[in-house]
């Protein structure tokens, strides 16, 4: 199997360093970049499998890197943000990243961040393989496409991360019940849910403005508050 | 002449020359008035009207009316006037001066000759004649050279006046100088509640208005003061973000080495390994804490506000906590008397109630339970949260200073018990940022009790 290739960006370089080395002794190829304009250059060659970016960059922030890698790319990216920063995390996610950890934490939780992310990206990726002509999941108007990773909504494409196609394949395959948000977290992003973890919310409110309202204008993925999500079908149907 | 020491002395020195010397001046040039002929012309048309009046009484016959009227007459009018008989008695037994009894065996002599032409002459003299039906005669005379300024003053219709304008016109005075020396030092006041309730950028010298003196020059050296203050306050608080922020590099560092170590090192080393672990991991929840109690102090928090359902989140936190409780023979209970809404930021007031709530299980005793309590005050304007344990209590001195950062109350138990000493001081800025308040105090049988006050929505306002 070949090693999944991680674009590592941070400014601090002995810290890079070091991470880079971990992550290679457990089974990574890492490259580094060391500031903004560099990670986002090296993001867009399409050599890697997903990008680790810092927010806090000379040159261009991560933050900007994000939203410029977000128009033509949706490589997996996962944040590190300040800990304790809740605002860069929250726009950074909305921005599309797929996931974030405050920094300075265990590398031992980068590392299962990682994981988790890239099994979301290659769990479509075989499914592809296994059945090219896999029957969508198709709730009303919006189509899934689990092995090409594809949305099709009336027949045109809607491009999303892969987190955020996991939030909605796991909302699909429930539509008309209401899912937790702790079931959700543990199934697409892989951990036990924390309270006050933003991550779920806005993933879902990204889904929200990409999926758009539904053809009766009714509100399309609807929050049961203190409960979880609901995808909602039309019952008169 | 901006001296206030300057403006005080001038104002009650002129004031009391002025008073005196006005004083002075207006009685003797009244008593002056009174003695003067200017004055006889009025006192003719009075005496007429007393000659009159006390012709009337004696027609009577009643000599005890007549002394009354008399007495009467002595009491409002300025210039004592006599009532004596043909034998030289005053009515009232005043004496009468040597002058009118000489006059009198005058007048008696003319009005004798029945000279009436004489006697109308002579009316502005003053002296009127007034006799009884049976026949006595009594002549009703001023006495100029009598009236003393101990007299006049004595006399209440003379004296109302100018003492009713003296006390007007001195209180308005008085009035206006107290008031232009006490309102700066109330606003002087004022600054110094505000500067120690930490609003440092509390400035006086632009509520002075141009004045120069020395209150204006003490509002200018409380301003200094206070800007120096805030300047060293700023530069502390400042430093603490700083160095927190430095921190997290080696910090995140120092983990990646860690984990570098791990990967290398064999079994025998994960006592020791887990135990750097742990350390990394409290050092850097610590430095956690310092950044967002900066950041709280600081106010500038984009907080993210939801309407916060007060009963909802209690029962979470009793939850949590009372999970963790249990491991240690307490317990939480949690007691509604009243629901609640705030608008607010949820994750913020949850981890500051949270705090509260873990500090009381961790001080209350074992077999004892924490007892929070969520009640809507009298007038409904505010939710109070009261977060009472049954734990050693806290030495009332330290009362205030609990929601201090790094306060300790007993140095060795703290310690053991694991406590930063941030939590409360969290907790206190994050309910600050909620325009609530926080309040401690010990129970009767020993604990503490956190009394957390939020405003209560006004729905009208909204």
């Amino acid at each position: 199997m070949i090693a999944n290739r991680i674009l590592l960006a941070d400014d601090d370089v002995e810290l890079c360093e070091m991470l880079a080395e971990y992550l290679e002794r457990d089974g990574f190829a890492v490259s580094q970049a060391h500031d903004g304009a560099a990670a986002l250059e090296k993001a867009r060659s399409g050599n890697h499998d997903l990008v680790v970016l810092d927010i806090m960059m000379p040159k261009m922030s991560g933050l900007d890197v994000l939203r410029e890698l977000r128009e033509e790319s949706l490589i997996p990216v996962l944040i590190l943000t300040a800990r304790g920063d809740d605002v860069d995390s929250v726009v950074g996610l909305e921005l599309g990243a797929d996931d974030y950890l405050a920094k300075p934490s265990n590398p031992r939780v980068l590392v299962a961040r990682i994981r988790a992310i890239l099994r979301r990206a290659e769990n479509n990726a075989t499914q592809t393989e296994s059945s090219p002509s896999g029957a969508p999941l198709k709730v009303e108007d919006i189509e899934l496409f689990r092995g090409s990773r594809k949305v099709l909504r009336d027949g045109k494409p809607v491009p999303m991360t892969s987190t955020e196609f996991g939030v909605l394949e796991a909302l699909l395959q429930h539509a008309g019940q209401v899912i937790s948000k702790a079931e959700l977290s543990v199934e697409v992003l892989g951990r036990e849910m924390s309270r006050y973890d933003r991550s779920l919310d806005m993933h879902v409110s990204n889904l929200r403005k990409k999926l758009g309202p539904r053809g009766d204008g009714d509100e399309r993925i609807k929050t049961v508050r203190g409960v979880g999500y609901l995808y909602t079908i039309n019952e008169n149907e | 002449m901006n001296s206030l020491f300057f403006k005080i002395f001038v104002s009650f020195w002129l004031t009391l020359v002025l008073f005196a010397g006005s004083a002075i001046w207006l009685a003797s040039n009244y008593l002056d008035d009174v003695r003067s002929e200017h004055n006889t012309s009025g006192l003719h048309e009075r005496m007429a009207s007393y000659s009159q009046e006390a012709r009337e009484i004696v027609n009577s016959g009643n000599l005890a009316a007549l002394k009354q009227w008399l007495t009467q007459l002595d009491h409002h009018e300025p210039i004592p006037i006599l009532l004596i008989d043909q034998h030289g008695e005053e009515l009232l037994g005043r004496p009468v001066p040597a002058r009118i009894v000489r006059r009198m065996a005058r007048w008696n002599h003319q009005l004798e000759d029945n000279d009436d032409d004489h006697e109308h002459r002579h009316r502005h003299r003053g002296r009127r004649l007034v006799v009884s039906p049976d026949g006595t005669r009594y002549w009703l005379a001023p006495d100029y050279q009598s009236i003393t300024l101990g007299r006049v003053l004595k006399r209440p219709h003379v004296i109302a006046i100018p003492v009713l304008l003296a006390t007007l016109i001195g209180g308005l005075v008085c009035f206006a100088l107290a008031r232009y020396l006490t309102a700066p030092l109330g606003r002087l006041k004022q600054a110094t509640e505000r500067m120690a309730s930490g609003e440092l950028s509390h400035r006086v010298t632009p509520g002075m208005r141009g004045r120069k003196d020395e209150i204006a020059d003490l509002a200018e050296g409380f301003d200094f003061m206070a800007e120096r203050l805030e300047q060293l306050v700023g530069s502390h608080k400042q430093l603490l973000r700083d160095a927190s922020h430095e921190l997290r590099s080696p910090l995140a560092r120092l983990q990646v080495a860690l984990g570098l170590t791990r990967q290398r090192a064999d079994a025998s080393l994960d006592t020791e390994l887990d135990r750097i672990e742990r350390e990394t991991e409290r050092l850097n929840e610590l430095i956690g804490q310092l950044l967002s109690l900066a950041r709280l102090e600081s106010g500038g928090i984009a907080t993210n506000k939801t309407e916060i359902d007060l009963e909802l989140l209690l029962k979470e936190i009793t939850e949590d906590a009372s999970y963790e409780a249990r491991a240690n023979n307490k317990d939480v209970k949690l007691e509604l008397s009243s629901e609640g809404t705030v608008t607010g930021d949820e994750v913020l007031l949850h981890s500051a109630i949270e705090n509260i709530v873990r500090n009381a299980v961790r001080y209350t005793a074992p077999d004892t339970q924490v007892e929070i309590v969520l009640k809507k005050d009298a007038a409904n304007s505010s939710y109070r949260i009261s977060i009472c344990d049954h734990g050693p209590g806290v030495p009332e001195a330290m009362l205030p200073h609990l929601f201090e950062p790094f306060v300790r109350v007993a140095e060795a138990r703290d310690r053991e018990s694991g406590g930063y000493g941030l939590g409360l001081a969290i907790a206190h800025q994050a309910i600050r940022l909620h325009q609530g308040s926080i309040t401690a105090s010990n129970l009767p049988g020993g604990g503490v009790c956190m009394e957390i006050a939020l405003p209560a929505e006004n729905r009208n306002e909204r």
